[in-house]
């Protein structure tokens, strides 16, 4: 790991002059989790750390009013503790506490969180440094270079949104159920504030897979809204992983739905697991809209969901993995209480 | 006609249960592992590893490393001068050649290639980063047990009766591939090293399972008289073989304090850990199986082979305790070795027996089902007394109580016997299944010396390595049986070349080579008390009774060599830490048995494989310690599980070395993946092994329960799987 | 504060220079970045706790004000270092482990204002004005924590290297009000692996632990 310097201001606004000042090789870090792992394997070296968890006031978790507003600083596992998080809207704190462990949840922000680096072996074990033995073409880490996972061991790789270039997949839960769940996220930058709908923060990798985030320089994230419906009631984050727990996803599902009796009026699903970045099922939910749902119904609604992935060599079994984990899903959540 | 053996004894009293020796420091976090050790003045190393799978070094660039602030030196190549050739006569370890050092030949990915000395671990890892390797790969390399350039080499056969002919007249055969995948064991202590050069003398501490090894293979690798090394290895933060081998690193650690005349410490990072260590190596099982018209099996067809590296010499004995398992007389074993390119595998937990009872209790089970028969019904018809191959009798066997007493318990009698046919209500599928398991009983030479003190401290030092087996346990319970001394003021001293000659402690030798010499030991310090005493009446524990003959200590010694063993063997184990024998002895052969019975659910449509609950049942002679028995059949359990659902470490052949080379991507079980293991023994003694009839534990603690896993994911599923990891898609 | 900050700013390159001399920075003053002391009254706290020898070459280095086990610590680090290794290899406290390096594995779990976490991922940089409990900290002189004695009654170990981080963990894990059920003792164990294979053990002594941390044993 290369030296940096390393600074903690105390408010968002100096923060984001401190950035300015730094230059290139200019880095926030909130938990660290994603960004100081990396680091220790050699793949990113920033010269100027800026820890944005001194800062005050961007750790508020709010339910009343018409949103839900998590300041970006809230710990993931407080997130999941919420009460109102818990019983108003389970998708997203199943999302929050079925990730990696409450260890690493203690540490690592909401915010930070949406900009996790993705697990692909290739991009993580490949920069031949002590830490990290193997020595791979990436085009995320270092452009230009090849993609070692079309043709390899692919089967933890993407089967939606991959391009010729690069198959990683999106690593998050949170950010899944962000998606199904319309959520924006309000970002502070040198040209000031703006908002964003979460599904707007990350890129597909086309030619430029490293490029992940739609963030300008200089842009931090300090809050995550959430409009507030009846449908989060009715929701879940159904995850499929290697083990029961502390794993990544080989296919996860974030549904919620607005039913009537048993019919649904409107569902919400995206995809994780599976895609370069997390997934709406736009079609998968228009199929479900006004049906009565069972589970044939919950199946080709997964089906549907997946259609259009494309299988590697060794991932093909995640298609029909991901269309199940959405059928299961869905009718999980339609057994919850409204 | 094998010997008659005395009947079975009627079981003595049960060793009492008693909290494991080193648990309190333990959960106080005092106990120091050998990254724990601070010594003033000590520099960290950060080894360089070979990014390419096969090739040579052309050239080493250290300038940039040295530019790093904090770093002292960085070793090459040209700081490591050839070897010393093993001396002549050596036996076992001491014969093999050293450990190569840093050397132009790239063997595999991640060998060391330099290593950098630096004042704290964050410039040592700078400098690291900072060295710049170049190579000249060589044109192809064999990645893969498949791959063209691996060299196939029959090895050592085995032979009872004539297998051919006995399968003629077999009515029912089945004839399966089953394959086991390259594992890695995976402590949580990666591999560590600290030397000190002072004095003249090296002392090195080493997590190892065997520390007169070390001390061995350092003096060849760096070409000084073993006698100016001591080793010390006095707790292990998990071996399970892979610690049982001498690593590539040792000798690079101690060059480095010889160079510096300073404290060196490296730890290995996981993913050079991955790439360095041994491994059980990838084995394919073919064996046919076949039984009489009265349903009897009466032959074993069973070819076996391994990846093996290109010097590797960890053999494919595969065969080693499936021959007396199920009584068949005519059993033709053939093993072989598929040299490829890749570091060289090794032992790891029950090396032979789990890969082949994964086949063969698999084999037996399909038997089973062809015949219309009842798994464990089925197995209980073929009870043992002899090893076929060698004709020497089972000192003790027990399986049949094993399989009784798990199936008792598990309540196999109310097991619907139809593949597929039992489901919850949501539609998970429910299979039950049984596996089990044998484990040869080795025995090595040991040499015990005991001081008792009137000051109330107690020393014991013997042969031995602490790895979390419990072994200070199983000793301490033998001595405080035998002698009447403070338990909280015994030290024992093992894993120490310092005191008394170390042999490796792995094959589940450890407490029955232990045992015995503690008895011994105990033995004379009972004697030469009462001689001190000289009849004299003295109350009072032993050291009151010093303290009243006015005599400050007694220092007493005993030696212990295994079943038919010569006095040479105590040669051989204090020249070279060498002097094993058995499972077979002069007038017997033991093994350890264990039965194990399985509970899978498997979900309706996403197939995840859950393991709710787990019976075995386990035959290892007297049960000297039950509480850490208890838990080393635990561990053995969820070993299992994880090597059946869980576990493979992955080659991409355009690339060579280990994908998935961390503990997120290498699956290893989780709290969550487990459910209840219910655990019992039989504990009667074996009668001929040592005084005490213990028999080993560790490793057969494992065998066979990753077929009862794979036989009840058959029976949940009607799906026969015959490849480990069982995953997702291989249900879907 | 905004003192401190200036002195950080001189302290910065400009893009592509050679960052600033490191050996210039010992004793040079001005490089030396300050962490902010948070208003908190650390720097003027009593007696530090004791260090490790002579710190090592200099990188980017921080003067860090923490507290380990009740104690102050006031220790110069390189910027870089984690809480893990400055536990083990500057401040002696060698109970915490590393298994990994990489959040993978929990043996390093230690508590960071009563929460637990990862150290081996936690910049030590970040425990500034904050107070570190590790396992060396928990037992009340020789009086065992309750986890400690039902890890020793349950037999909830064997090697003992990830025992630290499992007790650490168990005990955030009831003080979370986790302990609810051994399915959930299980989910929030999940992120402390132990090769030995000691689950059922864990289980077994963190339910036993938490009716006695329930019924008033220590905190």
């Amino acid at each position: 790991m290369q030296p940096f310097s390393y600074q903690s201001p105390r408010t968002a606004d100096e923060a984001v002059a401190a950035f300015g000042r730094a230059g290139p090789g200019a880095s926030y870090i909130a938990g660290g989790t994603s960004l100081y792992d990396v680091m220790k394997l050699d793949i990113v070296r920033p010269r100027h750390l800026i820890d944005v968890t001194g800062i005050g006031g961007l750790d508020r978790i709010e339910t009343g009013g018409d949103r839900l507003r998590f300041g970006a600083l809230v710990p993931m596992s407080a997130a999941a503790a919420d009460r109102v998080v818990l019983r108003d809207y389970p998708v997203l704190a199943e999302s929050l506490w079925k990730a990696a462990s409450q260890q690493l949840r203690n540490m690592a922000t909401v915010g930070g969180n949406l900009l996790q680096r993705t697990r692909c072996l290739y991009f993580r074990n490949g920069t031949g440094n002590p830490s990290a033995v193997g020595s791979y073409p990436c085009n995320k880490r270092a452009p230009g270079t090849g993609c070692a996972a079309i043709g390899g061991l692919d089967r933890g790789q993407a089967v939606l949104g991959q391009s010729g270039s690069c198959t990683a997949v999106s690593p998050g839960d949170w950010p899944v159920a962000l998606v199904a769940m319309d959520a924006s996220v309000e970002l502070l930058g040198p040209a000031g504030t703006r908002s964003l709908p979460i599904a707007d923060l990350y890129r597909l990798p086309g030619d430029t897979p490293q490029l992940e985030f739609t963030l300008a320089p200089g842009e931090m994230i300090t809050a995550i809204t959430v409009p507030k419906t009846p449908a989060g009631r009715r929701s879940t984050y159904h995850k499929i992983r290697d083990r029961e727990s502390y794993a990544f996803a080989l296919a996860s599902a974030a549904v919620a739905l607005d039913m009537d009796g048993d019919r649904v009026r409107a569902a919400r699903i995206a995809l994780g697991g599976v895609a370069t970045k997390p997934w709406r099922a736009a079609a998968a939910e228009a199929m479900l809209a006004g049906r009565q749902l069972d589970a044939d119904l919950a199946l080709a609604a997964g089906r549907a969901a997946l259609a259009g992935a494309r299988a590697g060599t060794h991932n093909g079994f995640k298609i029909e993995l991901g269309a199940r984990t959405v059928a299961d899903a869905l009718i999980i959540a339609a057994g919850r209480t409204a | 006609m094998p010997a008659q053996l005395p009947a079975g004894q009627a079981p003595a009293a049960p060793f009492a249960d008693r909290a494991r020796f080193d648990a309190r420091d333990k959960v106080l976090g005092r106990t120091h592992f050998t990254a724990d050790v601070a010594l003033p003045g000590m520099l960290y190393a950060m080894t360089v590893p070979a990014t390419i799978a096969k090739g040579r070094l052309t050239a080493v660039s250290t300038d940039a490393a040295m530019a790093v602030p904090g770093v002292v030196r960085v070793l090459t190549a040209a700081d490591f001068a050839p070897p010393k050739p093993p001396p002549a006569g050596a036996q076992g370890p001491a014969a093999a050649p050293a450990t190569p050092t840093i050397v132009p030949a790239i063997g595999y990915r991640g060998a060391p290639v330099a290593m950098v000395l630096a004042e704290s671990i964050e410039a040592a890892i700078e400098g690291a980063e900072a060295i710049r390797a170049s190579y000249a790969p060589a044109p192809a390399s064999t990645p893969l047990i498949t791959s063209p350039g691996a060299t196939r080499e029959a090895a050592e056969p085995v032979e009872a009766g004539n297998a051919a002919r006995a399968m003629r007249r077999a009515a029912t055969v089945v004839e399966v591939e089953y394959e086991s995948p390259a594992q890695h064991h995976n402590p949580i202590e990666m591999l560590s090293t600290t030397a000190v050069w002072q004095g003249g003398r090296l002392t090195i501490y080493e997590a190892t399972q065997g520390a007169q090894m070390v001390k061995a293979n350092v003096a060849k690798a760096v070409a000084i008289d073993p006698a100016t090394i001591d080793v010390r290895s006095s707790y292990v933060g998990g071996g399970f073989g892979q610690k049982g081998a001498a690593q590539r690193q040792t000798a690079l650690v101690a060059r480095a304090a010889m160079l510096t005349g300073r404290p060196v410490k490296l730890v290995l990072p996981r993913g050079q850990v991955f790439h360095n260590a041994t491994f059980r190596p990838l084995s394919r099982h073919k064996v046919k199986l076949g039984a009489d018209a009265a349903g009897r099996m009466i032959a074993v067809e069973y070819d076996a082979d391994h990846q093996q590296s290109r010097e590797g010499q960890f053999p494919p004995e595969y065969h080693e305790a499936q021959t007396q398992m199920y009584g068949i007389a005519d059993y033709h074993g053939t093993t072989a070795n598929v040299r490829i390119d890749t570091q060289a595998p090794g032992y790891m937990r029950a090396p032979h027996p789990h890969p082949a009872s994964f086949a063969f209790e698999g084999a037996v089970d399909e038997l089973a089902e062809k015949l219309g028969r009842d798994p464990v019904a089925f197995r209980l018809q073929h009870d043992a007394v002899a090893d076929p191959v060698t004709g020497k009798p089972l000192s003790s066997r027990f399986l049949n109580d094993c399989i009784r007493e798990g199936a008792r318990r598990f309540g196999w009698d109310r097991r619907d016997p139809r593949p597929g046919a039992t489901r919850l209500a949501d539609g998970t599928q429910v299979g039950w299944g049984v596996g089990c398991g044998a484990y040869p009983s080795i025995t090595t030479a040991n040499i015990a010396t005991l001081r008792v003190s009137a000051d109330g401290t107690t020393r014991l030092a013997l042969s031995g390595h602490e790895m979390g087996q419990g072994i200070r346990t199983v000793i301490a319970a033998a001595l405080l049986r035998a002698i009447d001394i403070d338990a909280d003021k015994l030290d024992i001293r093992i894993g120490d070349t310092s005191v008394v000659p170390q042999h490796i402690t792995a094959g589940s030798w450890g407490t029955a080579s232990a045992l015995p010499a503690v008895e011994a030991v105990a033995a004379k310090m009972t004697a030469a008390m009462a001689e001190l005493l000289a009849g004299r009446t003295v109350t009072g524990n032993l050291h009151r009774r010093l303290a009243a003959a006015k005599r400050p200590f007694l220092e007493v010694e005993a030696t212990q060599l295994a079943p038919g063993q010569q006095p040479a063997a105590l040669a051989g184990l204090r020249a070279a830490g060498f002097a094993l024998t058995g499972p077979a002895y002069p007038d017997f052969t033991t093994f350890s048995y264990i039965a194990h019975f399985a509970e899978v659910h498997v979900e309706p449509r996403t197939r995840r494989v859950r393991v709710p609950r787990v019976v075995s049942i386990a035959d290892c002679g007297r049960v000297v310690s039950p509480r850490t028995a208890e838990s080393q059949v635990r561990g053995g359990v969820v070993w299992a599980i994880g090597s059946a659902l869980r576990e493979e470490t992955e080659v991409d052949p355009r690339y060579g070395g280990w994908l998935n080379n961390d503990l997120a991507d290498y699956v290893v079980p989780v709290n969550a993946d487990i459910g209840a293991i219910e655990v019992g023994f039989i504990d009667r003694p074996d009668p001929l092994l040592n005084a005490v009839g213990a028999k080993g534990l560790g490793e057969v603690a494992m065998v066979g329960a990753a077929a009862a896993v794979a036989n009840a994911v058959h029976h949940a599923t009607g799906r026969r799987l015959r490849r480990m990891p069982i995953r997702i898609e291989h249900l879907l | 504060m905004d003192s401190e900050d200036t002195t950080i700013d001189t302290g910065v390159p400009d893009a592509g220079a050679h960052p600033v001399s490191r050996r210039s920075t010992l004793g040079g003053g001005a490089a030396l970045a300050l962490l902010p002391l948070a208003g908190t009254e650390a720097a003027s706290a009593a007696a530090p706790a004791p260090l490790a020898a002579a710190p090592p070459d200099p990188g980017q280095r921080l003067l860090l004000s923490t507290k380990v086990n009740r104690r102050d610590v006031r220790v110069e680090i390189d910027a870089r270092t984690s809480l893990l290794d400055l536990l083990r290899e500057r401040l002696g406290l060698t109970g915490a482990k590393k298994g990994c390096d990489h959040g993978q594995c929990g043996a390093c779990t230690v508590h960071l204002d009563g929460r637990r976490v990862a150290s081996c991922l936690t910049l030590a940089a970040k425990t500034n004005g904050r107070e570190v409990l590790t396992i060396e900290g928990l037992a009340d002189g020789d009086r065992l924590h309750p986890m400690q004695q039902a890890f020793i009654d349950h037999d909830a170990l064997q090697c003992g290297y990830c025992t630290p981080g499992q007790i650490m963990a168990a005990v955030a894990l009831v003080k979370e009000g986790n302990a609810t059920s051994p399915a959930r003792i299980r989910e929030y164990m999940s992120g402390n692996i132990c090769r030995c294979g000691a689950y059922v053990g864990i289980v077994a002594a963190i339910e036993d632990a938490a009716a006695a941390m329930r019924s008033g044993g220590a905190a």
